[in-house]
């Protein structure tokens, strides 16, 4: 049995017709950029997020930038992010111009947030928690935390769309949260786009101009924009499988379920919420795993397609290391990096296929 | 006669040929980088005459890349023109420098002489634009850039298909930028850009920042962003690649009716110089006219749809008053900003298209063609 880490071949057998007729629609029209299908899909997004306003664009990566961008993040200013995460929550607060501090994470390897308070300076301007894999920071300290500091607080949402904690959706706690509808998350486009969320009408109005070029209108520019439009095709098919979020999400729970409840061995640990989150987003299943790198070569061999997300944590890489205190600063990540393995999950997975998976892992430690 | 100055339904009304590659491409699940967007940077590659192409997401990604490649950052001032689309100063401003804004010549083309006067000690690079996809005196403007010790970032936007003395536009500076959103001569479903460059240095940088920085999966060299072509636009800009000069003769070939009809108004109607040895690509087919606003107007009512590219130059935009530097003398771009208007030429047109757009602005002047 041969078991790929993702199969979006399998997903769009499902949805094929759908597709279809969703490009078809917006091709008849003829109108392809900022069209009323970006406004519907914002407004939908909000409508399910709870958030007050959200704005479309090109990525997740812009999100972010634009999200700090909007709230005058720039030159001389500290942002406080974990160190376990995809390279664009760098990324952003450097292209910003912005100086990034790598804080360690805790068991759920989400932001400590007690480590966080330690690295805080007169230029530390925002936090960034991320919600790794799609389970949900501690966000009740982390809101705290800015509260008496005075921090903003900006959400790395990428892996959240479709979560819950506390009843509340991530990316809707702080000033601004970034997502992505990268192919690889569970509400996905056919190439890159992001969305923004945002509770203020100042950010809100700053980002809507901000993508669009600064425009007010066709012949008035209030400042110097960008592009980072989200692409009206992509907007009408992330509206379509807005609809089916909640099931896939469902799905890709009832696997993890599944999972854990068959690797119930000592070599196989799980991260565990450290809050209340009511809804993990399972973007990926990430188990941490004695002799990984000999398991990860041994699942191959049984075609089985396991991968590390990642082995190097971010104040670790040769571009920031001059950024941090180098090796052993920041341990808990550090050890999480050195046993992470992703399995392969997702929606289209069958249990036969789940059930292969964890008797080869039971097989590898058993030799 | 209607005479419509959009041609996306048209463009677009028969997609089987597009639509057949999609669906390989959304069964491969190859949405990120990959074979489409490699191919599609090949081939615009030897399209315009470069070493290396680098897909992006949009026009205005490509000119930040292009300007963040060779290093331009804070508080370095870039020469460019004052008439031009908002991403030109945006992308400036983008990485932290200062655009300086100076005036056209009567070719709506960035002045020579002044980029020679605002050039200071801060002054790090110069970004003339082909504005409307005809070009201005690139060779000039290389010969004061080498003097000065100058980058030149070409600002091809608009110029795709078009040729300067037999090379193409973008093709002369250090690195170039050119969009593909729906409105220009090589367009996509969406938004879409590319950077050119012959220097294998810039192309390597260029390609890791846009894709995060990354070496590999694991391993990043730097902090990147996403400013990824997708791979659905990289099909449908490949496609449209192969008719492209067929596009751009169809445009010249309208054009060419427009001013010599339109020539006959000397005394209403100023276009500007054409260069024997230029081909444009009529992005824009943008003239003077007196009574401006009542004969766009007269146009509109005679279902002839115009444009004006654009009614305020950027230096009068709210925008540039906090973050640009202004030339000495930007008269020539106030001038026409109040006589500019521009004329539908597309593809999608014809010589009878042409002739009825003629017939009425004759009729607005008064004239009668004899």
């Amino acid at each position: 049995m041969r078991v790929d880490f993702v199969d979006l071949k399998a997903r769009y057998e499902e949805e094929k017709k759908e597709l279809n007729e969703c490009i078809n629609r917006v091709l008849a029209k003829g109108n392809l950029v900022l069209s009323k299908e970006v406004d519907e899909l914002e407004t939908d997004i909000c409508n399910y997020t709870g958030s007050r306003y959200c704005v479309g664009l090109n990525s997740g990566t812009d999100a972010l930038m634009i999200a700090l961008w909007a709230n005058g993040i720039g030159k001389g200013d500290e942002v406080i992010i974990p160190s376990i995460s995809f390279f664009a929550t760098v990324g952003a607060v450097v292209h910003v111009g912005a100086t990034p501090r790598f804080c360690d994470v805790n068991a759920d390897m989400n932001i400590d947030v007690e480590y966080a308070e330690n690295l805080i300076t007169d230029k530390t301007k925002a936090i960034m928690p991320v919600h790794w894999a799609g389970r949900t920071a501690n966000m009740s300290k982390i809101k705290d935390l800015a509260k008496r500091h005075t921090l903003l607080v900006v959400e790395d949402s990428a892996q959240s769309m479709g979560g819950r904690y506390n009843g509340q959706h991530p990316g809707t706690f702080g000033i601004a949260g970034a997502i992505s509808c990268h192919p690889l998350k569970n509400l996905n486009g056919l190439g890159d786009g992001g969305l923004l969320l945002t509770s203020t009408d100042e950010i809100y109005q700053k980002a809507k101009r901000y993508r669009n070029h600064g425009m007010v209108q066709r012949d008035k520019a209030e400042i110097f924009g960008i592009n980072s439009r989200l692409d009206t095709i992509n907007a009408e098919v992330i509206k379509f499988r807005l609809r089916g979020l909640d099931k896939v999400i469902s799905k890709r729970n009832e696997n993890v379920r599944l999972y854990r409840e068959l690797l119930n061995i000592d070599e196989i640990t799980f991260p565990v919420s450290a809050c209340g989150s009511d809804i993990d987003t399972q973007v990926m299943f990430i188990v941490r795993a004695k002799h990984r790198d000999a398991l990860k070569e041994y699942l191959k061999s049984k075609e089985i397609e396991a991968l590390v997300y990642y082995g190097t944590p971010l104040h670790l890489h040769e571009a920031t290391i001059n950024l941090g205190d180098g090796p052993g600063s920041l341990p808990t990540s550090e050890n999480i990096c050195s046993e992470v393995l992703a399995l392969p999950h997702n929606q289209t997975l069958t249990s036969d296929q789940i059930n292969f998976v964890c008797s080869e892992i039971k097989n590898f430690y058993k030799r | 006669m209607k005479v419509h100055y959009n041609y996306l339904p048209q463009e677009f009304a028969e997609t089987s040929a597009i639509f057949d590659e999609w669906r390989i491409l959304i069964e491969s699940s190859d949405f990120t980088l990959g074979f489409y967007v490699e191919e599609f940077e090949k081939e615009f590659a030897k399209f315009a005459g470069v070493k290396h192409c680098v897909a992006t997401n949009n026009g205005t990604d490509a000119l930040i890349l292009a300007l963040k490649s060779i290093g331009v950052g804070t508080n370095d001032e870039v020469i460019t023109v004052t008439n031009s689309f908002y991403a030109t100063a945006g992308a400036i401003v983008a990485v932290g420098a200062i655009p300086v804004l100076v005036d056209c010549d009567d070719r709506f083309q960035i002045c020579p002489k002044a980029i020679q006067s605002a050039i200071t000690k801060k002054t790090k690079a110069i970004l003339p634009v082909h504005w409307g996809g005809a070009s201005p005196a690139i060779e000039t403007i290389l010969e004061l850039a080498s003097t000065y010790n100058l980058e030149i970032i070409e600002d091809a936007c608009m110029g795709i298909g078009g040729s300067v003395g037999g090379k193409h536009p973008g093709s002369f500076g250090r690195v170039s930028a050119f969009s593909m959103h729906p409105l220009k001569s090589l367009n996509v479903m969406g938004d879409g850009g590319m950077v050119v460059t012959n220097d294998s240095d810039l192309n390597d940088w260029m390609r890791k920042y846009r894709n995060h920085g990354m070496i590999s999966r694991d391993t990043i060299e730097f902090w990147g962003v996403n400013m990824r072509l997708q791979p659905l636009q990289a099909i449908v800009a490949k496609q449209r690649l192969q008719v492209l000069d067929e596009t751009i003769s169809k445009r010249n070939r309208n054009a060419k009716y427009l001013d010599e009809n339109l020539s006959k108004l000397s005394k209403y109607v100023q276009l500007p110089n054409r260069i024997d040895t230029n081909v444009e690509t009529f992005a824009l087919y943008m003239g003077l006219f007196e009574n401006r606003d009542r004969l766009k107007k007269f146009l509109k009512e005679n279902n002839v749809e115009v444009k004006i590219h654009y009614p305020k130059p950027l230096h009068i935009q709210p925008a540039a008053q906090k973050s640009c530097i202004m030339g000495e003398k930007l008269t020539n771009s106030e001038y026409q900003a109040e006589r500019l208007l521009t004329l539908p030429v597309h593809q999608y047109l014809d010589i009878q298209h042409m002739k009825y757009v003629c017939e009425t602005i004759f009729a607005f002047y008064g004239y009668e063609d004899g």
